[in-house]
């Protein structure tokens, strides 16, 4: 199959797999009750709750909610936030901008450590180093990073008192505007050297937390492929011609051992979004994943609904764009499987 | 037909015997090459150790009436450190012993780990054999439903339907039930297909071997293996799930559980009470930790090409 036919494809695919996320998870919010707790006091009379429930159609049967719910969310309006007391459309994006500053600083961290350690590792194959590599790789795989937050917590912030907790520092905040939400952005925006260090400051030891799992992923990955390619012919006949072993693994071995690595990018952003749930609570950040923390435990459906499926869109998204890279990067592989 | 079947009949126990020697010598081989390689050997240790701790938890600690999954206060004895007469790992804000938590957390996950991967196994494995066994538009029909649930991702999706049904650990384990079959299906689809095309599969056939005893036989031994690697490293990842539940706020506040006790020992952190999150937290880590090198000794050993990979 031609890869932009191979694209048009999935691309078709997509929207149904949303629909289908969106009805089940709909289905599911529906069964566990109805919506209306978010807009009740304890004034109103049944008469007024009625007038309520047809205002939201929520005495119509379930399809014809769905179809309701999908109206509104086709023109942008997700519903209203229990939890944050606003509607979903407009604290989602500032939200958003916190989770993609934290994720966004853990992944290029985690990326940059991964491959390396991964080379690292996969070039002493079977040595001590290997072993430590490893050892810390499956560690990172099985850590729960909101434990993990919690003894960086107790370290640096509670016993030596190193790092602050939370976003920002709350005069520093006020002090420049926030177009984009993005505060190491904003703070370069308004010229403010002190902001930017407040908020890199803030970042750290979520940054670290949210990173360690990922560096885990990403360095397995890159260790496998590294000794594989290893093992092929061309390296070989690269050493053969008299190569030296760094430019072996420079120009040969290294670039081809990217090319599977490049899979787990689906599974890091699914790793980085389910991970940040945690990192944001223990730090009070202020993003996304706190925000469906609190919504969870106290049943705001509007916003458990909104975040379930921007994540899953996010995530397929991911993944169709993760297999057009490997599709582009290695002719041999065969697609429409 | 008759003809077919007749002369298959008398053969029968003698195939049975030597599949049962090839097998008994595979597992052998696996045993081997598992019991050569240092992290799993430690992975397989620290299993036991938990497997002891949570079996004999009521000889560890005295159980708490009537509850023993309840944790045990001594208001006598709030915030007291690690080292206390009576408290070795100090207590909680509220007065529950740490040592209790970590000991009893351990049959909590146990109980929480066997159900959810004896339920999602059965659940996967029959959903993915209908699949793969029956074909055409039911075949279609049910990987759909697990292209949709694979779309979201796992914690995420646990963490809705948990919502949804509401916070207790009973329903943690529910909403993971929900969640975690789908892998299993999806795997055992993919076996089947596979194993169907085999040579001996094949042979079965033409010999007139029933379809049941074809799967039976043949396709299910086979198939389960890579089943039982994703549920050995589900073990872990189960718990680290449900604890991560529990930990959000999804579970009953005072029940003995890793994620509860950690969350709960979160407020004391600021005033230097490290040990009420510190412990219970490394429990988590050290079950997860111990199933997933496991596993992953186990995927290696029982197949000779992901050797050294991942």
């Amino acid at each position: 199959m031609q890869l932009r036919d191979y694209i048009i494809r999935r691309l078709i695919i997509l929207p149904f797999l949303v629909f289908g996320v969106s009805v089940v998870v709909f289905t599911l919010t529906r069964i566990g009750g109805s919506p209306i707790g978010v807009y009740l006091s304890h004034e109103m009379s049944a008469a007024e709750v009625q007038q309520l429930e047809e205002r939201f159609h929520l005495n119509e049967p379930l399809y014809v909610q769905y179809f309701y719910w999908a109206r509104g969310a086709l023109q942008g309006d997700f519903g209203y936030s229990g939890v944050a007391s606003a509607p979903v459309s407009q604290v989602f994006w500032p939200k958003l901008a916190a989770t993609l500053e934290l994720s966004v600083v853990s992944a290029a961290v985690a990326v940059m450590l991964g491959l390396w350690l991964g080379v690292f590792a996969g070039v002493r194959r079977n040595r001590w180093q290997d072993h430590v590599t490893r050892v810390v790789a499956v560690s990172g795989a099985s850590l729960p990073l909101f434990w993990f937050g919690i003894v960086l917590l107790i370290i640096f912030w509670a016993n030596l008192g190193w790092f602050p907790v939370g976003r920002s520092d709350a005069d520093i905040w006020a002090s420049m505007p926030h177009p984009t939400g993005l505060y190491m952005l904003d703070s370069i925006l308004a010229g403010s050297w002190r902001g930017f260090v407040d908020a890199v400051w803030h970042l750290i030891l979520p940054a670290i937390t949210l990173g360690f799992g990922a560096v885990a992923i990403i360095t397995r990955m890159m260790r496998s492929a590294l000794v594989e390619e290893l093992q092929q012919e061309y390296v070989d006949a690269a050493r053969a011609k008299g190569l030296p072993e760094r430019l072996v693994l420079n120009r040969h071995a290294r670039r081809n051992a990217l090319v599977p690595t490049v899979t787990v990018i689906g599974l890091t952003i699914a790793f980085l979004m389910q991970g940040a749930i945690a990192a944001e609570i223990i730090f009070r950040w202020p993003g996304l994943g706190r925000w469906m923390a609190s919504a969870v435990v106290r049943g705001d459906q509007a916003t458990i609904m909104t975040y379930v499926l921007f994540t899953s869109v996010l995530f397929l998204f991911a993944n169709l764009v993760v297999d057009i890279i490997y599709a582009k990067l290695d002719p041999r592989v065969r697609l429409g499987d | 037909m008759t003809q077919i079947d007749t002369p298959a009949k008398p053969l029968d126990p003698l195939r049975h015997d030597t599949a049962f020697t090839v097998r008994l010598r595979r597992y052998r081989e696996i045993s081997g090459t598992i019991l050569s390689n240092p992290t799993t050997v430690i992975g397989l240790f620290f299993i036991i150790a938990l497997l002891c701790m949570a079996i004999f938890a009521p000889l560890l600690a005295p159980p708490n009436v009537p509850d023993p999954y309840q944790m045990p206060r001594d208001w006598g004895a709030v915030r007291s450190p690690p080292g206390t007469p009576g408290h070795p790992l100090g207590t909680t804000n509220q007065g529950g012993d740490v040592l209790y938590g970590v000991i009893w957390g351990s049959r909590t996950s146990l109980q929480l780990s066997l159900i959810v991967v004896s339920v999602t196994v059965v659940i996967g494995v029959c959903i993915g054999s209908l699949a793969g066994l029956v074909g055409g538009w039911l075949d279609e029909a049910l990987m759909r439903v697990v292209d949709i649930f694979l779309s979201i991702p796992e914690l995420i999706f646990a963490l809705a339907v948990a919502a949804i049904l509401g916070p207790s650990f009973t329903n943690i384990i529910l909403s993971l039930c929900i969640v975690f079959w789908v892998k299993y299906a999806r795997i055992m689809r993919a076996q089947i297909i596979l194993i169907r095309q085999a040579d001996y599969v094949q042979a079965a056939r033409v010999i007139g071997d029933t379809r049941f005893n074809i799967f039976r036989r043949d396709i299910l031994p086979n198939a389960i293996t890579p089943i039982a690697v994703q549920a050995t490293l589900d073990m872990g990842n189960i718990v680290l799930v449900g604890a991560t539940l529990s930990f959000i706020g999804l579970s009953e506040s005072g029940i003995a559980e890793w994620g509860v006790l950690v969350s709960e020992g979160q407020a004391g952190i600021a005033s230097g009470r490290w040990w009420a999150s510190t412990f219970p937290g490394l429990m988590i880590f050290i079950w997860a930790l111990a199933f997933n090198l496991v596993g992953d000794g186990l995927r290696d050993a029982l197949d000779p090409k992901t050797e050294d990979k991942r």
